[in-house]
């Protein structure tokens, strides 16, 4: 049995296709690296300037997450070129980011545009 | 002149001035007010590259096969080559000439940003949006050729190798040979305000609204998702706010005090209840967006600064992702 736990929400800014995948925090540029043949499936979670970050990836990510930033983000702009959901601005409802890495989570879009992250567990 | 393209320039030729000088070049050839400069056409870039001290040794790391894991050190043995090469000396008058007649018609004091604009921007085989980088607040001419090479450089930043990698593995093969870039010198807008402007509601693809993002000082915190800026979003058939959500905005960027580039300041703790923008200025920015979206024929994607009262446009490219229904 999985249950859901809602951990945060901020501002979908892409599609509303409700996707599930692996959380990943992109803290610098190594993470990218040791990501590039397996991106497939992940969710990254960046701070700020995560744009050119994670641009080399993004095609292959299932979503992206930025804990600041709003619709003209670059990085808003370019998950919607490649149609992946992204939500900016989200508030974690938990203190430490670094803990939800490997874990399983769920993006879902609710009416005005509130991007909803949940935890599977 | 060859190696500088001026903004009242009429060329529709990408591979000259790179994908957003291209779109500079438009704005300069119509009524909105834009800051004064000129781009460093991608000839310069070249020419550079060419008559350089290190070319063979750039060749051959333009022309290496890398793995992800090679391409921290490639990037960094780039960029030392560049930024140690040498500009040439009639490259250099040629920029100096244009400079010092900008810059002679300023009187304020003021300071110039060089901005990044590569050949395979807003490319349709791929995006390269936020790839290449931008330096702001340069001082002097001194200071303009250091970013200006700052700026060549950035093509090659780790980053910006992994995106081209990536694209090789989907069967698009840029060779590092190939690619190019163009530099737009501008003098630098020490706004008070600033944003983004797209003329549809982005969230939903909804082309009867336009949505626009606001924070105090210079707008690379909002592009760079530096702080959660305020969010507001316009009727466009008939000006009215639809919906106003004030953003965080915990801090700004501004020109350093001290010398070249910008530095990050803490807002005061109210900010995260005050709007950025009145409605005066919210009508003006609504009358913008009509306006590029009715002479570029399609919704703009607008980046716009506020000094002293007057709306410059810095940057507008078409909104590429209309065709997406969510």
């Amino acid at each position: 049995m999985v249950f859901m736990k809602k951990i945060g929400e901020g501002l979908s800014c892409s599609i509303k296709t409700e996707v599930t995948g692996e959380l990943v925090y992109i803290q610098e540029i190594n993470d990218v690296i040791n990501l590039f043949d397996k991106a497939a499936g992940k969710i990254c979670i960046v701070d700020d300037a995560g744009t050119t970050t994670l641009s080399p990836i993004l095609s292959e990510l299932t979503g992206t997450i930025s804990t600041t930033g709003s619709a003209g983000s670059h990085l808003a702009i370019v998950s919607r070129e490649f149609e992946i959901p992204c939500i900016m601005g989200l508030n974690f409802e938990i203190e430490d980011i670094s803990s939800l890495n490997g874990k399983k989570a769920k993006i879902t879009t609710e009416e005005e545009n509130k991007g909803i992250l949940y935890l599977l567990e | 002149m060859k190696y500088i393209t001026f903004f009242t320039e009429s060329t529709s030729n990408p591979a000259l001035v790179g994908g957003k000088g291209l779109n500079i070049l438009k704005l300069g050839n119509i009524k909105v007010i834009i800051p004064p400069g000129f781009i460093v056409n991608t000839n310069a870039y070249k020419n550079f590259i060419e008559k350089s001290s290190y070319h063979d040794q750039l060749n051959d790391l333009f022309s290496k096969n890398i793995k992800p894991k090679d391409v921290l050190n490639h990037s960094k043995e780039l960029k030392s080559l560049i930024m140690g090469s040498k500009f040439p000396e009639y490259i250099k008058k040629e920029i100096k000439e244009v400079f010092d007649e900008i810059n002679n018609k300023l009187k304020k004091t003021h300071s110039y940003a060089v901005r990044s604009s590569a050949t395979i921007e807003d490319s349709k085989a791929f995006s390269f949006a936020g790839q290449a980088e931008s330096f702001l607040n340069n001082k002097n001419f001194d200071e303009i050729l250091l970013s200006i090479k700052n700026c060549w450089s950035s093509l090659f930043s780790p980053q910006a190798l992994l995106y081209l990698l990536q694209m090789k593995k989907k069967g698009i093969d840029f060779s590092l040979l190939n690619i190019s870039m163009a530099v737009v010198v501008q003098e630098m807008i020490n706004s008070e305000v600033s944003g983004v402007l797209f003329t549809t509601n982005v969230l939903d693809n909804n082309t009867t609204q336009m949505l626009i993002n606001a924070t105090w000082g210079l707008g690379e915190t909002v592009t760079d998702n530096l702080v959660v800026p305020d969010m507001i979003i316009l009727n466009k058939s008939e000006f009215n706010i639809v919906r106003y959500d004030i953003g965080k905005k915990e801090k700004r960027s501004i020109q350093n005090p001290n010398g070249s580039g910008t530095i990050l300041i803490e807002n005061d703790q109210n900010s995260g209840s005050l709007c950025s923008l009145t409605t005066k200025q919210l009508y003006q920015l609504y009358d913008l967006g009509l306006k590029l979206e009715n002479e570029f024929c399609y919704p703009q994607d607008i980046e716009w600064a506020i000094q002293n009262e007057v709306i410059y446009v810095l940057q507008t490219r078409p909104i590429t992702t209309l065709k997406n229904k969510s």
